[in-house]
């Protein structure tokens, strides 16, 4: 448990940090085939089917999405923005979803700054952690932000 | 400047984007006037059933009556002017004050008052808004006692909404799913101008219409990658074909302009099973010929002018909330229709959280772009902003004006009722 536990908290680790650093391509190879990207409006959804979501993407999606994040002629992230994601309070457990056999919950901060303007997100993560041939992937990734219902500006770079 | 200078010909004044006194007099003179959209009856289904929702700058109680009608009422306790409501509720008995427990009826009238031998004479109740009415379920208000009738106000755009409730086989919507809000720095008009102008999707939304060429296999892969790629591909339509998009402006502001979907699952008609069994549910309520002519409406965006836009064929909806000149919220709203599949609303939020969330790969960029206008027209490098684009082609009839696609005519329209409305004292 100790070894799956650290194993768990590298990867949460190294995600926020590929997004900090821009390597969206990377971060996209630590998600499943299969993987649901999900940022619900409410916490009572219990499916996407349940409501309006700021995200909600497969894996396919997020392939377009991080195409786009790559190119030049993205106005919303031209220039970029710089990301601080914050994980911690990760806990770990074991789970009998299908799709996946670990889960993790943590608190998450994310801090953005664009040209003159900074903004703070604050949420709750879960990742549902699939094991693979290739290593522990993300099999699902739910991010509840305390305010998922109120007004935002342009969100360009995933929680 | 005198506002009926501010709009000259074909061109408009940087003011009305950024002086907070053109601001002031829009919310007095248009916003206060104006059949607002402010919720739907199925929010509100039971007596003693309330939601809040804003009314130009002011937040009132969307109250369904014992006798199944809907009250609109101020939320501000009449004694020292609290909010009284806080977040909606189901079945309330009556409305309290948390303040000093002054309690009213389900209309507004003033039920008691503790203590109340001690005043020699008590208010009414809770200040009502003079005209509430419903279009086929949707609910707008107006603080104007003396506007005309809501449907005539709706005008051409009555169809919209006939549209997208004749769309339902059970023949009502319900609006489910709650709600996306986004926020921008730019001012309220640019997103009603935005809506109808076809020349930026080329422009604007390039880098998603690329991303989603990047990744052909997406058009093959699950339900929400396959809408997503379709729904950016379309947007890379060629000029010439914007052009075809026809758009139809009308008298009070009001305008639409047709769909430019025309592939897989978001083509307006479909043989796939999930649809097929839609249009038989649709074919019980109305029959084959009126079955065809609902479906072979083929529109995207629908606005009415000042602040709503409406696409009947995904069930959404968008209200544009001013704030400031500066600062805009739009919330967007999508509705079940009642009978039909339930794959069908889930295509719904899809298209509603491709499209028009904060985080979707088009909107982000409609946001960024305003936000650049709103910083531009700040400076003072010029003043006049120019609306030509297509005035040669508009075609003018006894309804409206037909124009062609990339035309700058709803703008132009918009300013129209925008110059009458400032200038009516």
């Amino acid at each position: 448990m100790r070894e799956l536990r650290e194993e768990v908290e590298a990867l949460l680790l190294r995600e926020a940090r590929l997004l900090d650093e821009r390597r969206f391509a990377e971060w996209l190879e630590l998600y499943a085939e299969d993987a649901l990207y999900w940022v619900p409006t409410r916490p009572e959804h219990r499916s996407p089917a349940d409501g309006l979501a700021l995200f909600h993407e497969s894996r396919a999606l997020l392939e377009i999405r991080v195409a786009r994040l790559q190119r030049a002629d993205m106005h919303v992230q031209s220039p970029p923005a710089r990301t601080l994601h914050q994980v911690s309070a990760i806990e770990v457990s074991a789970s009998s979803e299908p799709g996946w056999q670990t889960e993790a919950r943590s608190a998450l901060v994310v801090a953005e700054c664009r040209e003159a303007r900074s903004r703070w997100f604050a949420g709750r993560a879960l990742h549902g952690l699939r094991r693979t041939p290739a290593g522990l992937r993300i099999a699902l990734k739910r991010v509840d932000l305390i305010d998922s219902d109120r007004p935002h500006g342009a969100l360009a770079v995933p929680f | 400047m005198a506002i009926e200078n501010l709009v000259r010909g074909n061109a408009v004044h940087r003011a009305a984007y950024t002086d907070p006194a053109v601001f002031a007099l829009e919310m007095e003179r248009i916003f206060r006037r104006a059949w607002l959209y402010l919720g739907h009856e199925s929010e509100i289904p039971q007596a003693g059933d309330y939601v809040l929702v804003p009314l130009a700058g002011e937040e009132l109680l969307l109250v369904r009556q014992e006798d199944g009608s809907v009250a609109a009422l101020h939320n501000r306790c009449a004694h020292r002017g609290a909010r009284i409501a806080t977040c909606p509720a189901k079945g309330a008995r009556a409305l309290r004050c948390p303040y000093h427990s002054w309690t009213y009826r389900l209309d507004g009238s003033l039920l008691g008052v503790p203590l109340a031998e001690g005043y020699d004479a008590l208010p009414a109740g809770l200040a009502r808004v003079p005209r509430l009415e419903s279009y086929r379920g949707f609910l707008f208000a107006t603080h104007d006692a003396g506007a005309p009738a809501l449907r005539d106000y709706l005008g051409e755009l009555a169809s919209a909404f006939d549209n997208m409730v004749d769309r339902a086989p059970a023949g009502t919507l319900t609006r489910f799913g709650g709600r996306l809000q986004l926020e921008y720095r730019g001012n309220w008009k640019m997103f009603m101008e935005n809506a109808l102008d076809l020349v930026h999707p080329g422009y604007v939304h390039r880098s998603s219409v690329e991303a989603a060429r990047m990744n052909p296999e997406a058009l093959q892969g699950d339900a929400l990658a396959q809408q997503g790629a379709e729904m950016f591909l379309a947007n890379g339509l060629p000029g010439p074909q914007w052009n075809e998009v026809p758009l139809h402006t009308f008298p009070g502001g009001h305008a639409y302009m047709g769909g430019f979907y025309r592939d897989g699952v978001i083509a307006p008609q479909r043989a796939d099973p999930v649809f097929s069994r839609y249009r038989e549910a649709l074919v019980a309520r109305h029959g084959e010929e009126k079955t065809q002519r609902v479906l072979a409406v083929d529109r995207f965006n629908n606005l009415v002018w000042p602040n709503l836009s409406l696409n009947a064929r995904f069930a959404a909806l968008r209200v544009v909330r001013p704030l400031a000149a500066d600062r805009t919220v739009v919330e967007v709203q999508c509705f079940r229709l009642d009978g039909a599949p339930q794959e069908m609303h889930e295509l719904t939020l899809r298209f509603v959280n491709l499209a028009a969330s904060p985080a979707s790969l088009v909107a982000s960029d409609d946001l960024e772009i305003f936000e650049r206008c709103q910083a531009g027209l700040a400076g003072r490098a010029g003043d006049w902003i120019d609306m030509r684009r297509g005035v040669l082609a508009d075609e003018r009839g006894a309804a409206g004006c037909r124009s062609p696609g990339t035309s700058e005519a709803a703008v132009r329209n918009q300013f129209a009722a925008w110059k009458r409305s400032l200038c009516a004292s």
